[in-house]
């Protein structure tokens, strides 16, 4: 299989204020050498706490935010070098869904013309043929045509979301960003955005690139995972690896401090492990494994030398929960 | 087993725009002492009104409590004097809110906070109850207590303000603590330290809790007992592992069927149809009709109450007429 989008070494920086006017510039590390790929018709999830740097990693992926280095392959071109008309081009094949569907479609506008703003903005096809796309847009995401012309605040959050996805596959795109598309929702309208996004992936080929903080949502809809600690992925693998196999202790807690109907105080369920603290602050990591001040299985080389991602995972003591 | 509270048919209608709606109606629920009430349900189902009507904090108007009944410890409390309803709230019921960063004053340290709450129920001085602010802190596994009861709300991160916000509840060992989705703003593993912290301060102070989420999954692992709401009424109640294992409305199955699982992996998720209509539109009939897959004709002229019929109680005529 070919990778659709390969990642290598992307790092994001973002400035620091300066101490005083003479003070040496200094920059938050917010992504660190991250590497990944996602294969055509596969999603990748990227799981983490906030802070981790789970959503500036896809845009900067993207290019919505800048990186320091790194190279983003997409297509066989590499995004990072293109110039704006070149990527003007490749935001076709990449398009967004956001998490919040009250705050990213335009208040102002009907619904048919939000859906329909990417095929003016790339000049794709007719006036005609664009009217007919939105139309079947609508349809494919389980609108009805009689409310094409209605306004964004007439409907409902998960309605909402369903025109988020309409206009992001308006131009036919290979790859969606979904930025934690379903946590404003609830749970029950939370069921039908991930099957219909899951339906779209089966039916049209797409890939995803998924964030999300909801383990149980990331399992359900991705074939692969990565978990983010602190601006580095610490777990990447197939969805089996990381929910039925992990290594990282990271990861191990993560699971474990899930709610799951599986654990039930009823039965007598205690946690088997509990993380204390919260995450370092990224302005000044640490310098040896990020996660080294929250670990259970600490020793003297994590506080020294930061692990290495090696098969899919990055620890000095990696092995199954013990 | 003490009743601490007793709730029976409470109504609290919302004057609005559409009119009067009722945001409660017929809601009865008792807690004992030293239980978990977990109460479930959407946004809009009145989960977080529940709370606030048995606080006395319903803002009014255009809020009003219709009918019903509170009693804690066998007094009533709906119609007491604002005075002693003030010396009962936050002493003997307390309450944890969905965001500490605005149920916190920012211009004050939280070690103020907490010895305010203190004074306000107890006859001591400022001195004595700051000593014991810091001691709750430390109780609540907030590191150097004495420096962190200095610090502002905005210094603090979000795990250690939901903290603060326990300590200042458990201050004057209430009997019963409201914890209204307390950990909703955080992430997944601090969210199972405030869980854990909320469990080991029950089996401390013996205190109830009345948990409010709209997390199964936090049911799963937190109540005893458990109450599902469903646009404005309770529609199905029983222990922890009768809801669980054995739901009987068709809301309750398609709210646990709906989640997508952590333990295994499913092709496709059980869907709910449709939204939680408006609170005013709802017609004679039962609020989830439009959205179930089981509805007849009776379910659209009436609407069902809690009756004793199927496993454990719950509002539903088709498990009533055994149609499921």
């Amino acid at each position: 299989m070919t990778a659709l989008l390969e990642v290598e070494n992307l790092t994001v920086r973002f400035p620091m204020p300066k101490e005083g006017f003479f003070g040496s510039p200094s920059y938050l590390e917010a992504v660190r050498s991250v590497s990944f790929k996602v294969d055509e018709g596969k999603a990748l999830g990227i799981v983490g706490e906030s802070g981790s740097g789970k959503t500036t990693t896809a845009m900067a992926t993207i290019r919505l935010e800048d990186a320091a280095s790194g190279s983003v392959r997409f297509q066989g071109n590499d995004l990072l070098s293109l110039d704006d008309e070149g990527m003007r081009a490749a935001r076709r094949d990449v398009q967004l869904i956001f998490q919040d569907p009250y705050s990213s479609l335009n208040p102002r506008a009907r619904v048919s013309q939000i859906v329909r703003e990417p095929l003016d903005l790339m000049d794709i096809g007719t006036t005609s043929e664009r009217d007919q796309r939105v139309k079947e847009l609508f349809k494919l995401v389980g609108l009805r045509e009689d409310q094409l012309n209605l306004f964004p605040h007439q409907f409902s959050g998960g309605q909402r979301q369903r025109i988020s996805i309409a206009r992001a596959l308006a131009t036919n795109p290979k790859l969606i960003v979904c930025d934690e598309p379903v946590s404003a929702l609830d749970v029950a309208i939370q069921a039908q955005i991930l099957n219909l996004l899951a339906q779209l992936k089966e039916e049209l080929g797409l890939s995803y690139l998924f964030i999300s903080h909801d383990l149980g949502v990331v399992r359900h809809i991705c074939d692969d995972v990565a978990v983010m600690y602190l601006g580095k992925i610490v777990e990447i693998g197939t969805r089996d690896d990381i929910f039925e196999r992990p290594q990282h202790p990271y990861t191990q807690a993560l699971l474990a401090a899930a709610p799951s109907l599986s654990r039930r105080k009823s039965k007598g369920y205690t946690r088997p492990l509990t993380l204390t603290g919260d995450p370092p602050s990224p302005i000044n990591p640490p310098s040896g494994c990020a996660f080294a001040e929250r670990c259970p299985r600490v020793e003297a080389v994590c506080r020294k030398d930061a692990p290495i991602l090696a098969d899919g995972v990055a620890c000095h003591f990696a092995g199954p929960v013990k | 087993m003490t009743r601490l509270l007793d709730v029976s048919d409470l109504k609290v209608t919302f004057g609005t725009r559409y009119g009067t709606v009722t945001a409660l109606d017929s809601v009865s629920f008792h807690v004992d002492q030293g239980e978990t009430l977990g109460i479930v349900g959407e946004s809009g189902c009145g989960k977080s009104i529940t709370a606030l009507s048995l606080m006395g904090l319903i803002p009014t108007p255009p809020g009003k409590i219709a009918a019903g009944s509170i009693k804690f410890l066998g007094n009533e409390l709906i119609g007491l004097p604002p005075a002693q309803l003030r010396s009962l709230r936050g002493s003997d019921m307390a309450m944890i809110f969905q965001e500490p960063m605005t149920s916190l004053n920012p211009v004050f340290t939280v070690g103020d906070q907490i010895a305010e709450a203190i004074t306000l129920h107890q006859k001591l001085d400022h001195e004595n109850a700051l000593k014991q602010a810091v001691e709750l802190l430390d109780r609540v596994g907030i590191p150097s207590p004495e420096k962190r009861a200095r610090d502002f709300p905005h210094q603090l991160s979000g795990g250690m303000r939901q903290r603060v916000m326990i300590a200042m509840a458990v201050s004057c060992r209430p009997k019963i603590l409201i914890a209204d989705e307390p950990t909703t703003a955080l992430d997944v593993t601090v969210q199972a330290q405030i869980f854990d912290l909320l469990n080991e301060v029950q089996q401390e102070f013996g205190a109830a809790i009345i948990l409010i989420t709209h997390d199964m999954g936090a049911i799963s692992e937190m109540a005893d007992r458990v109450a599902v709401m469903y646009a404005g009424r309770i529609i199905e109640e029983g222990r922890a592992d009768d809801i669980l294992d054995h739901p009987q409305h068709p809301y309750t199955r398609g709210l646990i069927s709906c989640i997508p699982s952590l333990d295994q992996t499913r092709d496709r998720l059980r869907e709910i149809p449709g939204i939680v209509p408006p609170l005013h539109e709802l017609g004679a009939g039962c609020a989830f009709a439009k959205r179930c897959d089981h509805a007849f004709d009776r379910c659209l002229s009436a609407r069902p109450s809690l009756s004793a019929a199927g496993h454990h109680p719950n509002a539903c005529f088709a498990v009533e007429e055994q149609r499921l």
